[in-house]
């Protein structure tokens, strides 16, 4: 199995750092991604994600660790004998160059005939639905356009390894959904490996077989898009994947009391004592019946109802608990039998009640 | 209405200086040529001038050495600027300070110095009792000064060709160091990603980004060496000279009767500088320098 495994990779920049400023680190990572894999960095800008997938492109030369790519090891390769590919944020495509040629770079390099390359650059630009624009130039394409060459560039020349760093940034809202789609159906087409690289969670969620959330130079978290979802190791990353309801506590004699007082639980024997928070996922939250009974074992949260605003369909809903305040998400029908500064009755499944440390 | 044509009034002196100096003195240089010389009663327009420097061997030994000299230097010019301007490119790409800036400025200094002042550099470094030969024969390379060759008016013109390649190498890296500067840092990644080593960049990035730019700069650097003056008059020999020398000679050592065919020389000078002038607007309009840049 190609599998690419990257083990205790280090990089600390000590000479950018600004005055008074921490230079900046990326902890050692240890990481192994699988053949055919999409596997996403996701994290907030200035976390290290640039900077990992630039050491397993060679552009960037790792302080400690090493690099394997099934049974050779890449640490001292020059990025130019990886045969990876990349596409960056900007297409950077070759202005002088006819779309053809820019798609056939990588070929040439590989010293494959003209004849050959060519006509493999013709069936990737088709690929990629942009067949008829092989004599043109970039700067007659639009920033969309100059994406989709800039991945059949990437893709033409069968790599080991396509690294992606935040290719679909800077196109707009539209164009970025349509390359996702695009993307996804070319991997899975091609079975290519990608390690992808971007700050939205949307993305990630979307593209990605797993995701590898990073924050401060460190790797935190890999899982699934719903492992992360349901299951966030920390505060911090429950808080980057947009997680409102963490609600701090304490945990003594396996019982969960929130400071407030107004949650408690039997947290089960497992869990250490100390100070921990519960993350309840805004749907976890479930709209109990008048006059029905919460299902056994479940944690009833009574509140306020406060602010609604559709979104996508459904409704969020700002619900006050004591002195909390509560992000909920209802269906259409739920939302309209509920008025707004009205006490409801609510209920959390205890599968859905999810402790981290702090 | 004023507004409009205000700034058309504030160029009026500079123009009006121009027509009347360059296009004012082309113009008579034109008639002169064609025999209109009243000052010696000669009214009628003929173009014996024309067909007398056409006839004498003079003239084509003249225009043989112009092209020869002109072809040299600015491919010499080119080469060196090329290389000055590949070198600062990889220098600023490979150091993150200033060095980079350092070095094009000290490029940059032969730009500053007068043709004539170059010339006399050429002369002094490179005639036979120069300070190149004196410094051959101090470390034993030749064992007399007699014994280093002739470059300084000499008939082939080599003291004229040395003169121009260095003075002009820096215009040349001067004009195409703007074109190289646009080159972004990220390509050389990009480049390195899809298997590039650094002289696949810059056969294939560096080089066909820089070739129009270049291209149009030695035919700059040959027009101009082409009619130029002093340098030929001060490092070349008495016979033959270079075209514009050849019609100094001509009118200054000769009678009125010989100022014709020496204005007559210019104009063909300036029609042929006029038409390789043509040829660069052609060829820049048609490879359309900065195509494919956004």
């Amino acid at each position: 199995m190609n599998d690419l495994r990257i083990l205790h990779l280090e990089k600390k920049y000590s000479k950018t750092a600004a005055a008074g400023q921490e230079p900046f680190v990326l902890q050692p990572v240890d990481l192994t991604i699988r053949e055919a894999e999409f596997f996403t960095l996701l994290g907030p800008s200035g976390c290290g994600k640039t900077t990992l997938l630039k050491l397993v492109a060679g552009l960037l030369q790792a302080d400690s660790g090493q690099l394997w790519l099934g049974d050779s090891e890449l640490t001292a390769v020059p990025p130019e004998d990886r045969r990876f590919s990349m596409v960056f944020q900007q297409p950077l495509l070759f202005p002088h160059m006819t779309i053809e040629d820019n798609v056939a770079f990588g070929l040439k390099m590989q010293k494959v005939k003209r004849k050959k390359r060519l006509s493999l650059a013709q069936e990737m630009l088709e690929f990629v639905g942009l067949a008829g624009f092989e004599s043109r130039f970039p700067d007659g394409l639009s920033g969309g356009q100059q994406q989709r060459v800039a991945l059949a560039r990437a893709l033409v020349a069968d790599p080991r390894l396509l690294l992606m760093d935040e290719p679909f940034s800077a196109l707009d809202p539209g164009l970025r959904e349509e390359m996702r789609e695009l993307l996804s159906r070319i991997q899975k087409q091609l079975g290519v490996t990608v390690l992808f690289v971007t700050h939205d969670r949307e993305e990630a969620f979307e593209l990605s077989d797993r995701i590898g959330i990073m924050g401060n130079g460190r790797l935190l978290q890999v899982g699934t898009a719903m492992e992360l979802y349901e299951l966030p190791a920390s505060t911090q990353i429950a808080r980057f994947l947009g997680m409102k309801n963490i609600i701090p506590g304490t945990v003594h004699g396996g019982r969960f009391i929130s400071n407030e007082g107004v949650f408690e639980f039997s947290a089960g024997n497992s869990v250490k004592a100390g100070e921990w928070c519960l993350i309840l996922r805004p749907e976890a939250l479930q709209l109990l019946a008048p006059g029905t009974p919460a299902p056994a074992g479940a944690l009833l949260v009574r509140g306020e109802v406060g602010r609604m605003k559709f979104h996508h369909g459904l409704y969020q809903c700002k619900l006050h608990v004591g002195g909390a305040q509560l992000d909920c998400t209802l269906s259409r029908q739920q939302a309209e039998s509920l008025a707004a500064g009205q006490v409801y009755d609510f209920f959390v499944l205890p599968d859905d009640l999810h402790l981290v440390g702090i | 209405m004023w507004r409009k044509s205000k700034p058309y009034l504030l160029l009026l002196p500079a123009i009006a200086t121009i027509v009347l100096l360059f296009f004012g003195g082309l113009f008579d240089g034109l008639l002169k040529s064609l025999g209109y010389f009243p000052a010696i009663g000669e009214t009628r327009l003929e173009l014996t001038a024309y067909a007398e420097v056409v006839q004498s061997d003079g003239f084509w030994e003249s225009l043989e050495l112009t092209l020869r000299v002109a072809v040299l230097s600015s491919i010499l010019a080119g080469i060196l600027g090329g290389i000055l301007g590949v070198s600062l490119f990889l220098l600023n790409e490979a150091s993150k300070t200033g060095q980079a800036r350092v070095w094009h400025r000290l490029f940059q200094l032969p730009l500053t110095i007068p043709h004539l002042v170059g010339g006399y550099v050429v002369v002094l470094l490179f005639m036979q009792s120069g300070l190149l030969s004196k410094l051959l024969a101090s470390l034993g390379v030749i064992d007399e000064l007699t014994d280093f060759p002739v470059l300084v008016n000499d008939p082939f013109g080599w003291g004229i060709i040395l003169t121009y390649a260095w003075k002009e190498a820096p215009f040349v890296s001067l004009l195409i160091y703007p074109v190289l500067s646009r080159i972004q840092r990220s390509w050389r990644d990009v480049s390195r990603v899809f298997g590039a080593e650094k002289w696949n960049f810059i056969r294939e990035i560096v080089l066909p980004v820089m070739l129009p730019s270049w291209t149009i700069a030695v035919f700059i650097v040959f027009v101009f060496t082409f009619s130029a003056f002093e340098v030929p008059f001060l490092l070349g020999v008495t016979y033959p000279g270079m075209l514009p020398v050849y019609s100094y000679q001509l009118y200054t050592s000769g009678t009125f009767a010989d100022r014709p065919e020496a204005l007559a020389v210019n104009i063909i000078l300036a029609a042929l500088t006029i038409a390789l002038g043509l040829v660069i607007y052609y060829f820049s309009k048609r490879w359309q320098v900065w195509k494919g840049w956004a």
